[in-house]
């Protein structure tokens, strides 16, 4: 019998345990992440280009109509766009969940290429679609009833066609939840009402759409949070048909002479709004238990629709080709060949946009590599950062340990470009000079990408049985090596999708960047900005198309990897 | 002194007591139960023992070193524990051999050395032939040997064990419990055993903890605690027995409700309010008219269940109160039948309620 002295295997020792000082580093450099420019914003919202304490802003806000205005547009235009995300993407996530529609498995394919767009690349696409004058859809029009040069029979420059361009990438956020909802009503809710005589449309009416009305609420209020604090759609369409949106004021109070002030001002409404709808869209979801009720109940069934299956199909093909196949060949198209209205053929065919891209426009090896460099550093950092976080929290590591939750999660509420005015706010002054540094761009990603990211790793954790961590420790290993041995080689895949879907956020990311990016510091994205002002479709076409092949493979590659938790398309924003 | 004692040990999760004052010593060497309900504090003791929480009140020593007090705790890892989890967390990412080498690993040991010990623990477990597997190729039955090779391979002072055999079937089970004790013989260490199960209780522990509403009812033996069960809680959970509720009428005399019951145990005033309790398979039923009135009562059948090595019968007592006896099968009884059941005073014991 051994006795505590005459053990053949060694004791270990005590080792320091470094719980305590990295929740404290983390606690400071979230709360200098976000609350920072969250505090310059409101300091610079009460006073004036003087410094002294001041509402006059505020006032300014009321009584201004050139302030007045773009509050007013830019509501009804997201109330438009929730409401057309929700009118195109409930029928069709119907059609492909629960009827016997031809060609369903495709759907999802088509809606995934939509929701990996950047909102301002689609935009582009449709200038070159449905300008009045040069858009393509125009021209063809024309040429077949061969009429007058201005004739036209759609506009994208004006607000219905700001409302369209921009439903087209959020109609996917409506989609994903109602579809998934669809997924886990149990099919016996819709027998049992059958069983009691109701035909198929009373008990879609009665049982079916009142299960996923949460869903489709929810995602509407999504659609409408993203077409409220987009900045480039409406920067691309708005500006040129003559009105703003809030976003476009806020990043004209800051082109020549620049007014700081009222830009922070005008950012808190916003910042209200997306807090308000991002808290009702939480309540809608969280309070709703029975949308996730029966689970287990079996394969849903799928509705029969008889010969109503090729109107189905033909309504699906329609929304489809407005909103990927349509915009994809645009793009296509103007990136091979000379001049837009030209069809792409093989007289007309051109790698001159290719060769200007990548070798002739000096700009854009610089942006490319800003671009990339930052994509791999963002997502790096932050992915690290958030498996931290998570597992603090998750775990109970310390005391408070739900406030590094907290932390990491507010930027989901602050739209970016008023993140884009505070860091700016922030930075430019000479106790923190990063303006004009690529270090104030790894800041505004690192913001904007934690909440996702924190909120991937999270739930991954919750999938990790936390008795696998205890058997590691139990059996002599400390808290750092248990992370290093045991958790992070079994979230392994977790983790990596989580990395590639911060670095495709970071690479599409314009609105937040919009205010930050400098001559030295320029992004692909901003590029894209720029040369639509300049008006060179051909290399925007090019530089999109190359940004939205990255998108595709890295996309494929996290898809790919067998995931414990699955990762959720709607971490991208635009 | 005890090798491992607790003392006046308190934990709560937010206005929820878990641990209420819990005070416990363990022999060096012996296999210690605890046993209770779910909900009864017996899995947050057994953290608390292995460090994964700190105790909000009291503490808790080995070899008489304070190892857990209020606001400092020695961390898991410098224990020298191991514990097998009602999960068994193995690590998916591992194989069998990789597994159980990781304590030896983290303790710097000499590759060889790791590699022979392994190799002992693996044959002694019969797990040698699956070493290169991955545990989500393993049988339950198997999974659980991983993790009892992996906790004993380390050769710790204590052994934890949660709900080690709740996932098995019933066969295996049983072939478990026995697996467990051997091991336990075989080595000698301090095991503390968290279960739900009377049974497993029984054939596994030296001492059984009976633990209610995160408070200790009762220390004792397996027999102990089955044949002189200290309260009507004891009884109640170890099952197959009677609680009938009474007056004391003198020493070793309980009324219930009429029906007049001599019990083995004394101590209770005269005129409180106890409880007695005897085991059903004590009781025998006869449809002969007793002589004495002492320790019988009339009453009728209401349910008769044959289960092939006896019988089952429900009886209806003239205060209304229902018994249940398990007899032989001779002399059946049916349903409607008046009857007299003779509840020996040996096999009484008297509870406070």
């Amino acid at each position: 019998m051994s006795t505590a002295s005459d053990f053949r295997i060694p004791v270990r020792r005590g080792s320091i345990d470094w719980s305590k000082p990295v929740f404290m580093a983390l606690v400071a450099f979230l709360a200098v992440l976000v609350l920072l420019p969250l505090s310059w914003l409101v300091y610079f919202a009460v006073t004036d280009q003087a410094g002294k304490v001041t509402f006059a802003n505020f006032v300014a806000m009321a009584t201004d109509p050139t302030l007045r205005r773009p509050f007013i547009l830019a509501i009804g235009m997201s109330l438009s766009v929730g409401a057309l995300s929700c009118i195109i993407a409930t029928p069709l996530a119907w059609f492909v969940a629960r009827t016997d529609m031809p060609g369903r498995s495709f759907v999802r394919i088509f809606v995934t290429a939509s929701f990996v767009t950047p909102p301002f690349l689609g935009a582009i696409a449709w200038e070159i679609l449905a300008a009045p004058n040069s858009g393509i859809l125009n021209v063809v029009y024309r040429s077949l009833f061969d009429l007058e040069p201005y004739d036209h029979i759609v506009d994208i420059y004006t607000l219905p066609g700001l409302v369209f361009a921009i439903s087209c990438y959020t109609f996917p956020y409506v989609f994903t939840l109602v579809s998934n909802a669809l997924d886990r009503v149990p099919s016996d809710l819709e027998e049992a009402s059958a069983i009691q005589g109701a035909s198929l449309y009373t008990t879609l009416r009665r049982v079916t759409i009142p299960l996923v009305l949460p869903a489709m609420l929810a995602g509407s209020l999504i659609a409408i949070l993203q077409a409220l604090t987009m900045f480039g759609s409406p920067a691309i369409l708005a500006l040129p048909a003559g009105f703003h949106v809030i976003t476009t004021k806020i990043w004209s109070l800051f082109q020549y002479p620049a007014k700081p002030n009222l830009a922070a001002a005008i950012s808190m409404p916003l910042l209200m709004f997306t807090i308000l709808l991002l808290w009702t869209q939480r309540s809608i979801l969280g309070r709703r238990g029975y949308t996730t009720l029966g689970a287990k109940s079996g394969v849903p069934r799928l509705t029969e629709l008889g010969h109503w299956r090729w109107a189905a199909w033909a309504f699906t093909a329609l929304v489809l080709l407005l909103t990927v196949v349509l915009p994809y060949l645009a793009l296509i198209q103007t990136a091979l060949t000379r001049t837009v209205a030209e069809p792409l053929s093989l007289a007309s065919f051109t790698l001159d946009h290719v060769r200007f891209v990548f070798f002739e426009f000096s700009a854009t090896s610089l942006a490319m590599r800003n671009t990339f460099l930052l994509g791999l550093m963002t997502a790096t950092v932050g992915t690290g950062l958030a498996l931290v976080t998570a597992y603090i929290v998750s775990r109970n590591v310390v005391k408070g340990g739900w406030m590094l939750g907290y932390l990491a999660t507010i930027p989901v509420a602050i739209p970016g470009i008023v993140l884009g005015v505070g860091l700016f706010l922030a930075y430019s002054n000479s106790i923190l000079p990063l303006y004009g540094t690529i270090w104030i761009l790894l800041i505004a990603f690192l913001t904007i990408e934690m909440p996702a990211a924190y909120q991937q790793l999270s739930s991954a954790f919750r999938s990790v049985h936390v008795e696998l961590e205890e058997a590691s420790r139990i059996l002599g290993a400390t808290r750092m090596e248990t992370l290093r041995t045991i958790t992070a080689p079994i979230l392994r895949s977790n983790v990596i999708a989580t990395w590639c879907f911060v670095f495709i956020g970071t690479i599409r990311e314009l609105s937040a960047m919009i205010l930050l990016t400098t001559a030295d510091t320029k992004l692909v994205s901003v590029i894209i900005y720029d040369l639509n002002e300049s008006g060179d479709l051909g290399a925007i076409s090019v530089l999109g198309l190359m940004l939205l092949a990255i998108s595709f493979v890295i996309i494929t590659i996290a898809n790919r990897l067998p995931l414990f938790g699955g990762p959720k398309l709607t971490s991208l924003r635009g | 002194m005890s090798f491992l004692e607790l003392s006046g040990l308190s934990k709560r999760f937010g206005p929820l007591t878990v641990v209420d004052d819990v005070s416990l010593s363990v022999e060096r060497g012996h296999v210690v139960c605890l046993l209770g309900p779910s909900g009864c504090g017996k899995t947050t003791t057994l953290r608390l023992i292995a460090g994964f929480t700190t105790p909000d009140a009291g503490e808790i020593r080995i070899d008489g070193k304070v190892i857990s007090s209020k606001g400092s705790s020695v961390p898991p890892e410098l224990r020298q524990m191991s514990m097998i989890f009602q999960s068994y967390a193995l690590w998916p990412h591992m194989t069998v051999r990789e597994n159980v080498a990781y304590g030896l690993q983290l303790r710097k040991l000499p590759k060889e050395k790791i590699v022979s010990l392994v190799d002992d623990i693996l044959t002694t477990t019969q797990l040698a032939p699956l070493a290169e597997r991955y545990p989500g190729e393993l049988s339950g039955g198997q999974q659980q040997r991983v993790s009892l090779a992996r906790a004993l391979v380390v050769e710790p002072q204590t052994l934890l064990l949660d709900e080690p055999l709740s996932n098995l079937d019933s066969n295996l089970r049983e072939e478990m419990r026995f697996e467990i004790r051997r091991l336990h013989d075989a080595y000698r260490y301090t095991t503390i055993y968290v279960t739900h199960d009377q049974s497993e209780a029984m054939t596994t522990a030296d001492v059984i903890v009976i633990m209610n509403k995160g408070h200790i009812e009762q220390v004792g033996s397996p027999e102990d605690i089955y044949e002189r069960p200290a309260s009507e809680f004891v009884a109640r959970f170890m099952g197959g027995a009677n609680i009938l509720a009474g007056q004391v009428l003198d020493e070793r005399t309980v009324d219930c409700g009429g029906l007049k019951l001599k019990c083995a145990n004394a101590g209770h005033a005269a005129g409180s309010s106890v409880s007695v309790s005897i085991r059903q398979h004590t009781i025998a039923v006869t449809t002969q008219r007793p002589t004495d009135e002492m320790n019988w009562a009339a009453g009728t059948v209401v349910r008769s269940v044959y289960l092939g090595a006896h019988r089952d019968y429900l009886i209806e007592l003239a205060s209304g109160e229902r018994i249940r006896a398990v007899t032989s099968t001779s002399n059946p009884v049916e349903n409607g039948q008046a009857v007299w059941a003779h509840l020996p005073p040996e096999f009484c014991r008297i509870l406070t309620r």
